[in-house]
């Protein structure tokens, strides 16, 4: 992990920690704007605004596609993929976080990892939900012409489709809910400092010790 | 409030065309909802300790 310092007497402490590399950021941005992209372009016309999406949507599907595919190639061979994994460990501070929450405790739940449980669960939905909308919208590519195939709307049964656009539909009205709470929990004054981490990448050393335990998020210092 | 969409083939069969669009204020009418709670939550009975509770 990088490390970047700024100069003067609390350095250590607001010594820059990178948390989202470039290439992070780069992927979490590019899949809010085909997400954004896909969802306009599939309820705007609904919503009375009519224009030619059907291009831009299945376009935006590809992107998308894309981008998921090198996310789990990445993940799965560059990066910690352990990092999003819910351990027993991370169960239990659930459970005193859900005790501190309701007053059942008065001692508050140990920090967590790089990642906390809410943000592994939440990635979890948007990988069922966003991967449901991917396969289902890759199987209705079949039904446009484009310019390397032409349509063939008898590919498939009736039925089938029927199940097929019911999953793709409920998986985009879907992620309307989701993006809206991502949206309100990124900015939320106490995680503005996860939103900048998106946008710069880093993190201060405070902020670190105070949102993250060491022991399941080390990060390199000098 | 229909919760699907229906159309008829060319032999009077019925056949589902996907989820109503109907649905669409009621998906954006929860994530309202929820952000709403969320706040009064957090304005009046969450605990004042700051910790990462949420995504």
């Amino acid at each position: 992990m990088s490390v970047e310092e700024f100069s003067g007497p609390d350095s250590r402490a607001y010594q820059k920690l990178i948390r989202h590399t470039l290439t992070d950021r780069l992927f979490h941005w590019g899949t809010a704007a085909s997400v954004l992209i896909l969802l306009g372009t599939a309820f705007f016309p609904i919503m009375g605004w009519e224009f030619a999406w059907v291009s831009i949507h299945w376009i935006s599907g590809i992107v998308l596609t894309l981008l998921i595919a090198f996310h789990i190639v990445r993940a799965s061979f560059w990066q910690d993929i352990y990092s999003m994994w819910v351990s027993f460990e991370d169960l239990k501070n659930g459970i005193d976080l859900a005790r501190w929450n309701l007053r059942l405790s008065e001692a508050p739940p140990r920090t967590a990892g790089k990642y906390s449980l809410a943000q592994k669960l939440i990635h979890y939905l948007f990988t069922l939900v966003v991967g449901i909308t991917i396969v289902t919208g890759c199987l209705m590519l079949v039904k446009i012409d484009t310019s390397w195939w032409e349509r063939d709307p008898y590919w498939l049964q009736e039925g089938t489709w029927g199940i097929i656009y019911v999953l793709h539909d409920f998986g985009a009205l879907l992620l309307i809910t989701m993006l809206m709470a991502h949206v309100y929990f990124a900015l939320r004054p106490e995680k503005l400092h996860f939103t900048r981490s998106m946008i710069f990448g880093w993190i201060t050393r405070v902020e670190y010790e105070k949102h993250h335990d060491p022991s399941q998020w080390r990060v390199d210092t000098d | 409030m229909e919760l699907f969409r229906i159309s008829r083939n060319v032999w009077g069969q019925e056949i589902l065309q996907g989820m109503s669009w109907d649905l669409l204020p009621v998906f954006f009418g929860a994530g309202a909802a929820f952000i709403i709670c969320h706040m009064i939550y957090r304005w009046l009975f969450a605990p004042k300790d700051e910790v990462d509770d949420e995504c």
